[in-house]
């Protein structure tokens, strides 16, 4: 019986699949509280150790994601979930909306602006240059803002990691040498280049950051997912 | 013991609240053709919800800190799709990393100096 061989086969690898990230990712979060090195953030860690794991074993993406794309629909009430931060800074929210707002229609028109004309530049193909441009902002609204462009949703969501990476390391630097007084102007850096890394990032600088890096991404997400229609015209 | 299974209960029963309004924001996307995620919808239906006063946040807190603080590893698998790309990686990956890397600076020092400077100018 080779076909029910294989169709046990296939079960048996999708719950792998699915223990070794769950595993991966307990694993590496206890180790990131303790030690507190930004390279052990799962984040990292975990895409790492499952590449390092998949590669060899020549493992496709649909084989992979054949029960992990569980995890994904959780995005969906996580967006849900931030009604709850939002609410409960919506003093400061009321007090500085103009200087927030100014600062996420800046970003997110920098961010469109250099992404596309960098991808120009370097001569990178159309399906990669518009996955690219809904990059800053984060997972729940880039992958539709892509499907929306025209783009392709599975390298945006790579696109939009490696940003949070990136982002997330190099904030602290930034932060060391550029003169911010304000711990609005501070979170906001985080929440408009590294979405969701970049706020836990901010949480580690101060509360202030973190609330605002947390309320600037999911603003920026939906000030961009509003914006991609008219996008679609101007492309 | 007892206290544990209902705190358990208490979750569950709020991480379902959260699914509820994710999938009555899908419903209402299909039914009216807005260019939104079910996500953002289920929002704004969560912030109404707070706004009316009815629901308080506090209910809420357990299931929403859970589905945040554990973000992470709902974006892991998405990245995974790099397995099916691996020919772009090798060819365009140097590229893709440099305007990446770029572009997130230029978007970090605009977003915060625009900021900072609105914010000295109000409270000169």
């Amino acid at each position: 019986m080779p076909l029910e061989d294989s169709l046990m086969n296939m079960q048996w690898q999708a719950w792998f699949w699915l223990a070794l990230t769950l595993g991966a990712y307990v694993f590496s979060r206890w180790l990131y509280r303790r030690s507190g090195r930004y390279l052990l953030s799962p984040l990292l860690l975990v895409p790492a150790l499952l590449l390092a794991v998949a590669l060899p074993l020549h493992t496709s993406y649909a084989e992979y994601s054949s029960l992990t794309h569980w995890l994904m629909a959780l995005l969906g009430p996580a967006t849900v979930a931030f009604a709850v931060p939002i609410w409960q800074q919506r003093a400061m929210l009321a007090r500085y909306w103009p200087a927030l707002l100014v600062g996420m229609l800046v970003g997110s028109a920098v961010a469109i602006v250099s992404s596309w004309g960098l991808a120009n530049a370097l001569a990178l193909d159309a399906s990669v240059r518009l996955s690219l441009l809904p990059r800053s902002i984060s997972t729940p609204f880039a992958l539709p803002m892509a499907a929306d462009l025209g783009g392709v949703p599975g390298l945006t969501a790579v696109f939009v990691m490696v940003t949070g990476v990136f982002g997330a390391a190099c904030g602290g630097l930034l932060l060391k040498w550029l003169p911010l007084r304000s711990s609005l102007a501070r979170g906001a850096l985080f929440g408009a280049g590294a979405h969701a890394a970049g706020a836990s990032r901010a949480h580690e600088v101060g509360r202030e950051e973190g609330s605002v890096a947390g309320l600037v991404m999911v603003l920026m997400g939906l000030l961009n997912l509003a914006a991609a229609p008219l996008l679609v015209r101007l492309l | 013991m007892k206290c544990l299974s209902l705190r358990f209960v208490r979750l569950c029963g709020e991480l379902a609240v959260l699914f509820g309004l994710y999938a009555a924001g899908c419903l209402m996307v299909r039914w009216s053709g807005w260019p939104l995620p079910g996500g953002v919808i289920g929002l704004a239906f969560l912030l109404l919800a707070f706004a009316s006063g009815r629901v308080s946040p506090q209910a809420l807190k357990l299931g929403a800190g859970l589905l945040l603080s554990e973000m992470l590893l709902f974006f892991i698998p998405a990245l995974m799709s790099l397995l099916d790309y691996g020919e772009l990686v090798r060819e365009d990956g140097w590229r893709i990393l440099l305007v990446i890397g770029t572009s997130t600076l230029l978007v970090m020092l605009s977003t915060a100096l625009a900021v900072e400077l609105l914010c000295r100018w109000r409270t000169r």
